[in-house]
């Protein structure tokens, strides 16, 4: 897909990007070693066992929500498409919000190792077949986001080398897999943590280096910032309307629509994001870790913001998308013109280390699901010990790893932010409405959940499958045949509300009797009074 | 350990005044946390609608009434542009109430009614709890 004959950075900054690397991998591969549990126990492994300060959670919270695809796709989106760009960003941000106000506290109230654990308190007859769904629809999830971020990997290599050839993108995969796997499987939750507070300190000390010195390039003129994007983008102020990308017709624009809404729904019900929320001790850790994630993802948005509009205004739109026609290349770009090598080496080492902590986190919530969920309780029916439990989870993040660089190496020629997208719109979709409606729906039922549950993920991938993503266009997977019969790229519009009405459907056709654990459910989601 | 969901929600609830599960339910009809439960409801669903449905409108305005978003305010500064902005003061507006609202309504009344469960902390799972002040190699900062 991206065809590069000038590639974006020098020799030096090449050989300066692999030190930075190398250097980072190798001080958190040893500090994940070193604060690796020791002991067989399952919360220190799942939940690094809770005692994590506020900062440090928000910042792990941070490290584990921006993936590269914002930090690169993003920020290209906005040079090449101005204010459709900035539109994404602006809900990558608002998403929190669905988070704070709804989900958070509730779920950490009746929350214990995994999500599984949620609906299993509050559906307990039939928990063991809707542990099943939620595992499949996690594996789903954060399989689909993991291939994303290991393809990513190759897309960067790109900007580097070229086209990289069949080894090179294989050993990039591997690699990067395998040094994956190593965190989340040696080093638990406390390991993930560690690189994910690393990778977030370089993220948001980068972008604002960055956006300082491209703001002082235009001597904190935002006006002269954004007449110098739109002179440069060669369409003029038609750059800070809105319409450049999505604007063709009525089926583009509902395409965004439906894009936006699973972005700031789906963040929610992301796995890892629902893990996260889980690992601090009491409430106010919780809202104090999450205000600070906020923030810092806030700050990180709008700093890309100030990168995209940079990026147009100094490098100009047509040679950021010469290089790469989805705009990846932007950053880098920007960086190398603006800070020469260095600051190309800097960026393009963030985005390596950024890939690295969202895929370990990723893979650590699959296998604590697969883990916790699927043998603990569904095939060993909660007889299982800890250090069993553990094992199974050790193993589980490898085996998660190994299917993802499987994937990745397929020759699919898809892009990061569709897949990434796609896990949005499937978590949106399938975990959402029952992880909603489990905690303030007093009807919800176990049928209820299995069908939404089911219902969302086979709806939000069977839309995809019939779309322009898969077949009829050229840049679909498969370009020559047409069996595209669903006009948008994002299920989500539709999707989204399938998934709410199939969990009320279930719940109203096969209610239950369950009020005992349902009170007792929703005062520990208030009160928080939790037993052991 | 893992004998998930506990196994009291196994039992019918018996009048004993021992089992944790009986009182649970009676907690449920308590007046105050009923209004505990609507506090938190009728704010979370009111500022959820407001900032993400907001913004939900806001993408909706920019696509299908551009003509009104890029109206110019000052310089190259649209409507749009100008709204976009907004919705980060908006989030940050809207997380300060948050913030408060749980403090002074939430927060009292739920330590209350813990107590009233006989359960002086909202720790988390009992078991772990006495092991943590000896963890000396991954202290919180």
């Amino acid at each position: 897909m991206v065809t590069v004959s000038a590639s974006v950075a020098n020799r030096l900054s090449l050989q300066l990007t692999f030190v930075l690397f190398l250097s980072v991998v190798v001080v958190t591969l040893f500090t994940a070693l070193l604060t690796a549990p020791q002991r067989d126990e399952i919360s220190e492994f799942y939940l690094g066992n809770r005692n994590m300060s506020a900062l440090r959670n928000g910042l792990a919270m941070c490290g584990d929500y921006v993936s590269a695809a914002t930090l690169l796709g993003s920020t290209g989106l906005v040079a090449l498409t101005g204010y459709d760009g900035l539109l994404y960003l602006g809900g990558t941000t608002v998403a929190w919000m669905t988070v704070l106000l709804v989900i958070a506290e509730p779920l950490h109230n009746s929350g214990r190792f995994t999500l599984g654990d949620t609906l299993a308190l509050r559906l307990p007859r039939l928990h063991r077949p809707v542990r099943l769904a939620l595992a499949i629809c996690t594996l789903t999830v954060t399989t689909l986001y993991l291939v994303a971020q290991l393809i990513g990997s190759v897309a960067l290599l790109t900007q580097f080398i070229g086209e990289p050839s069949q080894i090179t993108r294989t050993l990039c995969v591997v690699v990067i897999g395998t040094i994956v796997v190593v965190y989340a499987a040696l080093g638990g939750m406390p390991g993930a943590t560690f690189i994910q507070v690393v990778k977030a300190v370089m993220l948001v000390a980068g972008v604002a280096i960055t956006a300082v010195v491209v703001l002082t390039h235009f001597r904190w003129n935002v006006n002269a910032l954004l007449s110098a994007a739109a002179h440069n983008s060669g369409v003029g102020p038609r750059f800070l309307e809105s319409g450049l990308r999505y604007g063709g017709g009525i089926t583009s624009k509902l395409d965004f629509f439906s894009l936006e809404l699973a972005i700031v729904l789906g963040l929610a019900a992301l796995p890892h994001v629902v893990m996260r929320l889980l690992a601090p001790r009491t409430n106010g850790v919780l809202r104090t870790s999450v205000v600070w994630a906020m923030g810092l993802v806030g700050f990180v948005c709008l700093a890309a913001g100030i990168l995209g509009l940079g990026a147009t205004a100094i490098v100009g739109r047509e040679a950021i998308a010469r290089i790469d026609p989805r705009g990846d290349a932007a950053v880098l770009l920007l960086a190398q013109s603006i800070g020469g090598g260095v600051l190309t080496a800097l960026i393009s080492c963030l985005a390596f280390v950024t890939l690295l902590a969202v895929a370990a986190g990723l893979t650590l919530a699959a296998a604590s699901s697969l883990a916790h969920d699927l043998y603990g309780e569904v095939v060993r029916k909660g007889r299982a010990t800890q250090a069993e439990e553990l094992g199974v989870a050790r193993m589980a993040a490898a085996v998660i790893g190994l299917l993802g660089m499987l994937l990745a190496l397929l020759p699919w020629e898809t892009s990061t932010a569709s897949l990434a997208f796609l896990a949005f719109a499937i978590a949106a979709s399938a975990i959402l409405p029952a992880l909603v409606y489990s905690l303030f729906w007093r009807r919800f039922s176990a049928h209820g959940a299995l069908l939404s549950l089911y219902g969302g993920l086979i709806c939000s991938i069977l839309l995809v499958v019939f779309s322009p993503v898969v077949s009829s266009t050229p840049t679909s997977i498969y370009p020559h045949v047409d069996f595209a019969w669903f006009p948008l790229q994002n299920p989500g519009i539709v999707s989204i509300p399938a998934g709410f009405l199939l969990g009320w459907l279930g719940s109203v056709l096969r209610p239950h009797q369950e009020t005992v654990a349902q009170k007792e459910f929703e005062i520990r989601a208030l009160v928080g009074a939790v037993r052991g | 350990m893992y004998g998930y969901p506990p196994q009291q929600t196994n039992r019918p609830p018996s009048p004993a005044p021992t089992a944790d599960s009986t009182r649970y339910p009676s907690l449920y009809e308590h007046p105050e946390f009923q209004s505990l439960r609507r506090s938190f409801r009728t704010f979370g669903a009111i500022a959820a609608t407001l900032v993400v449905g907001g913004f939900l409108l806001y993408v909706l305005l920019s696509s299908f009434a551009s003509r009104v978003m890029n109206r110019p305010l000052a310089g190259h500064l649209t409507l749009g542009l100008a709204l976009g902005l907004a919705q980060f003061a908006v989030v940050a507006f809207a997380v300060w109430r948050y913030t408060v609202h749980m403090r002074r309504r939430i927060d009292p009344a739920a330590r209350r009614l813990r107590a009233e469960l006989g359960r002086p902390e909202p720790g988390r799972a009992g078991r772990e709890r006495p092991r943590v002040p000896q963890e000396g190699r991954f202290r919180a900062w």
